[in-house]
């Protein structure tokens, strides 16, 4: 069970985490009245995703983590008590792309490494130092406490702050190739019925 | 406005971190383990927050290929003053070209763009939030306009016509607000609104910091608003007050769709009820303008505001053919 359990986070590890901020993006869309928040969506999605016992079954884990989406952005619906009809665009589509298709596969490792060094290089002085004795040289809290001249506690503080702040960034990071439908809004899709 | 879901996805992530950090530490024990391991057991949600933490971390393993060679540690490797001489990949023409495209399939859908801005509007008695891509906020009063350009350097916001209240979203780029010639710079997390008058704007913090120069072309002049402070700039000068925050939400009430007076004269207050409405109010007799009122109104419901008033004061109302009210004194 134990076994089963591990086989199933890494499924989860591989098929749905990196499907974030295409998620995120397609999340934005369900909530363009500003009444849920996108993010919750996507923890959510996550939450339901993981749950899944029959994840071998799934032939297409961004349609499935698309469709628990879906779900949410409807339950949260319904838990509204005041309904509001706004629309809003998504932003997403507008921000100038980078990376270009053809050069992307060689300067990937590199523009990861520039991201992460950037994610760090943004943490508050002290935060940023304890990372990087800890991520970039390896060194243990203890060692990193008695370097600077800090408790343990204080340092595990700064490594939770640090990667929090990096893990919100590099969900946040716009996938070059979307995996996840996002053409279509809610109003797309009602024209769409509605023709039929 | 904190909303109670995100504080619980953020306490879900923040004891997942602690949790990641706590394992890859090699004084982990084996009660830590364990502890651990009921906590995950949780609940899925704290499993799924868990793996993503997990991931993170995992990603960010890559940065020690930055360090040089066998140098004792430099705990400044990573300082922002030092990341410039790291290479910069240059943007192609590809890309550029992309981007035109993707400008152009958002107009496809049906929003206003035109050069990297895009527009959003609201009409007389309607509003609107507008949740951008970093996730700050924008939230449009009654006939207003915003364009937003957010662009690699900067994210830039120049409100038109009318009022509206930013959030602006913790991110690298600043968050610069243009209004009537003047620039603002919102810390992150900063909460404000803007509204435009005849001459110049209005300018209310609501939590964060803001730092406002009314004159661009002089740099000199440059004014740091706190939360709990409001500002009034025109070609005549700036000045600034402390307000309470009762008075900022009864400013702000228009977000919740409501109008509140706290004494205003009657006249400030029909021109208030104006801007929400097409069914325009007048007042026909100069006597009665400085009638003060108190209340709390709907926007949208000028004739339950002018119901209020000729039943409060010696007041009476006419509507004419055209729908529009005009108030009299009584008697």
């Amino acid at each position: 069970m134990t076994q089963d359990d591990e086989h199933r986070r890494a499924w989860f590890r591989r098929e749905i985490l990196p499907l974030e901020p295409d998620l995120l993006a397609y999340a934005r869309q369900f909530c363009r009245d500003g009444q849920t928040d996108p993010e919750d969506l996507v923890h959510e999605t996550f939450a339901r995703a993981i749950a899944c016992k029959t994840w071998r079954e799934i032939g297409n884990p961004a349609g499935f983590a698309t469709r628990i989406l879906r779900n949410c952005a409807l339950d949260a619906l319904r838990r509204r008590k005041v309904l509001t009809i706004t629309a809003v665009a998504d932003f997403d589509r507008i921000e100038p792309i980078d990376e270009t298709p053809g050069a992307h596969m060689m300067l990937e490792s590199r523009e990861e490494l520039r991201a992460l060094a950037d994610a760090i290089a943004e943490l508050p002085t002290q935060c940023r130092r304890v990372f990087t004795l800890r991520k970039v040289y390896s060194l243990s809290p203890d060692e990193i406490a008695v370097r600077l001249g800090l408790s343990v506690s204080t340092v595990e503080k700064h490594l939770v702050k640090g990667l929090r702040y990096c893990s919100e960034k590099l969900g946040r990071r716009i996938g070059r190739k979307s995996k996840v439908d996002e053409g279509r809004s809610w109003s797309a899709r009602r024209d769409h019925d509605a023709k039929r | 406005m904190e909303r109670e879901t995100g504080s619980r996805r953020e306490t879900v992530r923040q004891a997942a971190a602690l949790w990641v950090v706590r394992l890859d530490d090699p004084s982990c024990s084996a009660a830590d383990r364990a502890a651990f391991e009921a906590w995950r057991d949780e609940s899925h949600e704290n499993e799924a927050a868990f793996e993503r933490e997990a991931a993170a971390w995992a990603r960010l393993d890559r940065v020690r290929a930055m360090r040089p060679g066998m140098d004792r540690p430099d705990r400044d490797l990573l300082a922002p003053e030092r990341r410039l001489t790291l290479p910069r990949f240059s943007r192609s023409p590809w890309a550029r070209g992309m981007a035109a495209v993707a400008v152009a399939a958002v107009v496809g859908a049906g929003v206003m763009t035109f050069g990297s801005g895009t527009a959003y509007a609201t009409a007389i008695g309607e509003r609107r939030v507008v949740v951008l891509s970093d996730n700050s906020r924008i939230e449009l009063n009654t006939d207003s306009k915003v364009v937003v350009r957010y662009r690699k350097g900067v994210r830039e916001v120049k409100l038109l016509r009318g009022e509206a209240v930013f959030e602006a979203a913790k991110d690298a780029r600043p968050f610069v607000i243009k209004a009537a010639d003047a620039v603002m710079q919102a810390d992150a997390g900063a909460e404000m609104a803007v509204r435009l008058r005849s001459d110049g704007a209005a300018v209310t913090v609501k939590r964060g910091a803001v730092a406002l120069d009314p004159e661009p072309a002089e740099p000199k002049d440059q004014v740091r608003l706190t939360a709990g402070v409001a500002a009034i700039y025109s070609s005549a000068g700036h000045r600034s007050r402390v307000v309470s925050d009762s008075e900022i939400d009864r400013a702000l009430a228009w977000r919740q769709g409501a109008i509140a007076l706290n004494g205003q004269s009657l006249e400030q207050a029909v021109a208030e009820f104006n801007r929400y409405n097409r069914q325009q109010i007048s007042i026909a007799d100069p006597s009665i303008s400085g009638l003060r009122l108190a209340g709390y109104f709907q926007t949208t419901e000028p004739k339950s505001f002018v119901a209020a008033v000729t039943s409060t004061f010696p007041v009476r109302a006419f509507e004419d053919s055209d729908g529009a009210i005009r108030l009299s004194r009584r008697g």
